[in-house]
């Protein structure tokens, strides 16, 4: 007995030392993300308040749960006035009414006429626009120079078929074993994302522009792009662990992977001593192309919006202006630092031909190439309708089985399509 | 016999060092990565041991936690162990708690003979068997309706109703070895239910009281959806919440990651070290003879 | 306190006391869980997609008819029993082997136990990185080990495929959860008395002899608590799916938990995530009260 109390006591007087901690409350705009860089989130919002007079506090969540936390929250009814978006949820989000558009809010016209007509598309549901760019990119592929060299080859392959002999010379020199990843992993939107990069460079897309499927087609470049990978990984030089990895970016840092297709900003990391071991030899070079095809990708953007809980809208939109585009001085304050300072993609015109910025970027990618590599990015309207997350969370399986062989390509193409057009029935598209 | 007994420990010892390199083998590995460049931890073959022995991501965390913004580390660093204060308080008062409100819970289940018992046995773990995930939102929408979101008191409800279950049923099982004598002896006594309880069922439960206290404390520490989903603002964060705030979407800080995990061993398995010193045996056999 | 007066007052009826016992207890859980527990059952019973919002209707068992003829369902159930087949197995054999070695005294044992709980306490997002970096094909230290010890020749990609997946899987859920039925299996040990054992020693008992008339049945109470705990762990398996293979390769691993995450958190199918998951309680729960009526029943001694 004396020592269940001795238990107890400890336990009591642990709870009372540390139970104190309240903190106060925020009355300003409450701004949730990811957590990069919160310490210069925050400095701007500084900023953003000696401007506008609105306090404002950015409060960051873990990136791989952000959006099952956004989810909840939103659900619940969120406490945030402005959000961080990813590109591949706003159909979801705008759909469920949890961000609100700001086409036709003051001052959004003017701000949007400095944006490529592609960075727009990507955020846009149903017509309306839902907020500014944080920053945006393409893929773009990386590889491994050093490793080229050892294996005597000039220049990176400018085709698919030229990359796997490429990878082949590489293998038989001993350099790596499985010298290409391709992120095909099952979850989030990896195998998704890769098939549309494989597609559109060879001059294909998955869907058209009435969103329907084109991929199941005999012959159709996103069936090729499928019966390359077989042929990839049947011949031993694209990675088995493509079908796992979720992130190629360590692997390109390890120096045992050559070549794979990654979001611009990777290169960084591939570059940076302190992670890489390969830091030097990584470069962007142009997504391969098929036959008359030269290269093509896609591009990515994370944006701002105002959810739909925003008490103070005005003030929301102030933030998001304030965010990703104008300050109250008329410049591109926080865009430009992002990429200046971080390397951050992005997208207001005005900064393209920002000496400073140019001069920033070119340590550890090529300028030139990226916006080359960004003129052969295609528009994937079927991306931005609320289905198609429903609809790619059944196809990783499938297309997992028909890349390995275990299931007939045809056969689950055509059951993929047949899913589509179901979905799309239902919801009235 | 000497010789047997010799035996005995190096067959002990050899178990042992067995289990040892099991279950602490790959957390030493951890360490050993801590203690090193992010590049070196894709080394082929492995980097084994530090080499320099890098201290950045320590000196981050303490730094942060003393200094605070003046230290000029990443907010990440900053607030990891300030989160510790909460992580104590719910896993804190949830073993208590549990442990306590368990322990009458389980003695009806284990002792008294009453209609519905099965019922309530299962009633009680029915709760669990539905995934937290499918529960999640509507957790989350019932905290914010009636005020309880990002509060750390909502925690340790939530913890608390989730590991009393688990709680109870290992409770009822432990009690029921007890030997009816016993209390039968302590019935004759004079004394009421709740003084059976009091003076024979729980002193001599004490091994058992602490298993369920310790599984409470370590299952609370690391709790991690409700945590997340339930905080608003860094001062309900627990320190689960702050290790996977160094994932930023653009990079990832790997050895801070280890860092703040390994850190974060410390306080369960001192809370059990303390502890387990009441998982002890004899308890039973001495009373017996007595 | 200690010379008491014999207790005169009429006490309550077992059933009242047992209610008043377990009343503190059924109100916390009741409170947290009952609320929530309601909505999750009444969105199974409707039709509810977050993401088309104005159509939710109420669809009564339709949810739940749907998944019982569909393979996605049976699918992801076989994958979850195998799965929590083998973890169960491994992890009862395993602690049940260590807890018995931890039982025995001998100096340095309080470290041991302590330290024993070690992988219980990563925190999980940890744990999730600890495995993803060891199992590596690439820069993965289990490669590294198997390759310096010659067992394997080339590094494998060991979650790249059936059947290596579905092993390293639950070895490293095993690992993770070992600790917890060790601990259990340990207080469950405390309460054999020592006697029991020196008189079967005296009556020429072997270790095996005592292990399986002595220790095996007075510990068949925690050991039935260990199985069905963990039973309920394992088939609700889902964090270290999310990390290792989000149900690949080619589905290989799609658990129902993971089937659970992907249509609430994913599709916003809220109907078709709340019932998927009742139905996994439900059978669940039936395999509970199965275990118990097995393994406790032949324990009432």
């Amino acid at each position: 007995m004396h020592r269940s109390k001795t238990l107890f006591l400890l336990l009591s007087i642990m709870i009372l030392l540390v139970g104190g901690g309240a903190f106060a409350q925020d009355d300003g705009l409450k701004l949730t993300g990811w957590p990069y860089e919160v310490d210069v989130v925050t400095e701007n919002l500084g900023r953003f308040t000696d401007q506008s007079g609105h306090d404002a506090v950015f409060l960051p969540f873990p990136s791989n749960e952000y959006h099952d936390k956004m989810v909840a929250s939103f659900v619940a009814g969120t406490e945030f006035d402005v959000a961080y978006v990813r590109d591949s949820y706003l159909a979801e989000w705008a759909s469920a009414g949890w961000i609100l558009p700001i086409t036709g809010l003051p001052g959004a016209d003017e701000l949007l006429a400095d944006l490529p007509a592609g960075i727009i598309e990507q955020m846009s549901y149903d017509g309306e626009v839902y907020g500014l760019p944080y920053y945006s990119g393409v893929q773009t592929m990386a590889y491994n120079a050093a490793h080229l060299e050892a294996a005597g080859i000039e220049a990176p392959p400018e085709t698919w078929s030229e990359m796997l002999e490429q990878a082949q010379m590489i293998k038989e020199a001993g350099v790596v074993e499985y010298p290409i990843l391709m992120q095909l992993r099952s979850g989030e939107n990896y195998l998704l994302r890769e098939w549309e990069t494989l597609t559109a460079s060879r001059g294909g897309k998955l869907f058209d522009d009435d969103f329907n499927p084109l991929f199941h087609l005999e012959g159709s470049a996103a069936w090729q792009a499928l019966d390359w990978l077989t042929e990839g990984l049947d011949a031993g030089v694209i990675d088995p662990a493509s079908l796992t990895d979720d992130d190629g970016t360590l692997l390109m840092a390890a120096g045992t992977t050559s070549f794979m297709t990654t979001t611009d900003y990777t290169l960084k990391a591939m570059n940076d001593p302190e992670q890489s071991n390969a830091a030097g030899s990584i470069k962007n070079a142009l997504i391969p192309g098929a036959n008359e095809v030269r290269s093509g990708t896609w591009g990515y953007v994370r944006l701002y919006a105002i959810t739909n809980n925003a008490e103070d809208k005005d003030a929301a939109w102030q933030l998001v202006q304030f965010l990703g585009g104008k300050d109250a001085t008329g410049v591109y304050f926080v865009p430009k630092r992002w990429a200046l300072e971080f390397g951050l993609g992005f997208s207001p015109a005005p900064l393209y031909e920002d000496e400073e910025v140019r001069n920033s970027i070119s340590g550890w990618i090529d300028p030139d190439l990226l916006s080359e590599q960004s003129e052969y990015a295609i528009s994937r309207p079927y991306r931005f309708v609320p289905f198609f997350s429903d609809w790619e969370i059944g196809s990783w399986g499938p297309l997992q089985a028909a890349i390995l062989g275990d299931a007939d390509k045809g056969e689950v193409l055509n059951d993929l399509a047949e899913e589509w057009n179901e979905l799309k029935e239902d919801w009235g598209y | 016999m000497k010789a047997r007994a010799r035996l005995r420990l190096i067959v002990i010892y050899l178990g042992a060092a067995i289990v040892l390199a099991g279950t602490v083998g790959p957390f030493l590995w951890l360490v050993s990565s801590s203690f090193q460049y992010e590049r070196q931890l894709l080394n082929r073959p492995p980097q084994w041991l530090p080499n320099p022995i890098v201290l950045d991501s320590y000196r981050e965390i303490f730094e942060g936690a003393v200094l605070g913004e003046a230290s000029g580390v990443p907010y990440q660093s900053r607030i990891f162990l300030r989160s510790f204060a909460n992580s104590f308080f719910v896993a804190g008062s949830v073993a208590a708690i549990a442990v306590l409100v368990g322990a009458y819970a389980a003695y009806p289940l284990a002792r008294l003979t009453f209609r519905g018992r099965s019922v309530l046995l299962f009633g009680i773990l029915a709760s669990r068997l539905i995934p937290a995930l499918s529960l999640a939102i509507p957790i989350v929408l019932v905290a914010k309706r009636i005020g309880m979101s990002d509060k750390i008191v909502t925690l340790v409800f939530i913890n608390l109703s989730f590991i009393l279950p688990y709680v109870i049923w290992l409770l009822q099982s432990y009690f029921k070895t007890i030997p009816i004598e016993l209390e039968d002896a302590g019935r004759i006594d004079g004394c009421s239910r709740l003084q059976v309880v009091h003076k024979i069922i729980l002193p001599l439960s004490l091994p058992g009281l602490t298993s369920a206290g310790i599984l409470a404390f370590l299952l609370t520490w690391g709790e991690f959806l409700f945590a997340l989903l339930l905080s608003e603002t860094p001062a309900s964060y627990t320190s689960t919440v702050v290790v996977s705030l160094f994932a930023t979407d653009v990079d990832v800080s790997f050895v801070s990651i280890i860092t703040a995990g390994v850190v974060s061993v410390i306080p369960p398995i001192g809370f059990a070290l303390i502890f387990q010193r009441f998982i002890i045996s004899g308890l039973l056999s001495g009373s017996l003879k007595g | 306190m200690q010379f008491q007066r014999p207790n005169t007052r009429k006490e309550p009826s077992q059933g009242m006391l047992a209610i008043l016992f377990s009343a503190p207890a059924v109100l916390i859980i009741a409170a947290t869980i009952l609320a929530p527990f309601c909505i999750a059952v009444f969105l199974s019973l409707h039709n509810w997609n977050l993401k088309r919002p104005g159509r939710e209707r109420f669809v009564g068992l339709e949810n739940y008819i749907d998944w019982l003829t569909d393979s996605d369902f049976w699918e992801p159930l076989r994958t979850t029993f195998t799965f929590a087949i083998l973890a169960v197995v491994v992890i009862v054999l395993l602690s049940l082997l260590i807890s018995l070695l931890l039982n025995e005294k001998f100096p340095g044992r309080g470290i041991l136990r302590a330290l024993l709980l070690v992988p219980w306490a990563i925190p999980s997002v940890v744990n999730a990185l600890l495995w993803k970096w060891l199992l590596n094909p690439q820069y993965g230290l289990v490669n590294a080990v198997l390759f310096e010890l010659g067992i394997i020749t080339e590094y494998q990609n060991v979650l790249g495929s059936m059947p290596s997946v579905m092993i390293w899987l639950v070895i490293a859920y095993s690992w993770i959860h070992i600790p917890l039925a060790t601990l259990l299996l340990l207080s469950g040990l405390q309460t054999i008395p020592g006697d029991i054992y020196e008189s079967a020693i005296v009556d020429g008992a072997n270790i095996w002899g005592r292990f399986r008339y002595i220790t095996l049945p007075l510990l068949r109470p925690m050991l039935s608590i260990v199985i069905i705990f963990e039973m309920i762990f394992a088939l609700k398996v889902f964090d270290i799916i999310f990390v290792l293979t989000a149900g690949g390769p080619a589905d290989a691993t799609n658990v129902l938990g993971w089937q659970i995450y992907t249509e609430t958190f994913r599709k916003l199918d809220f109907g078709a995530g709340s019932s998927i998951a009742m139905l996994l309680g439900a059978i669940t729960l039936a395999l509970a009260i199965l275990f118990y009526a097995i393994l406790d029943r032949g324990a009432e001694r």
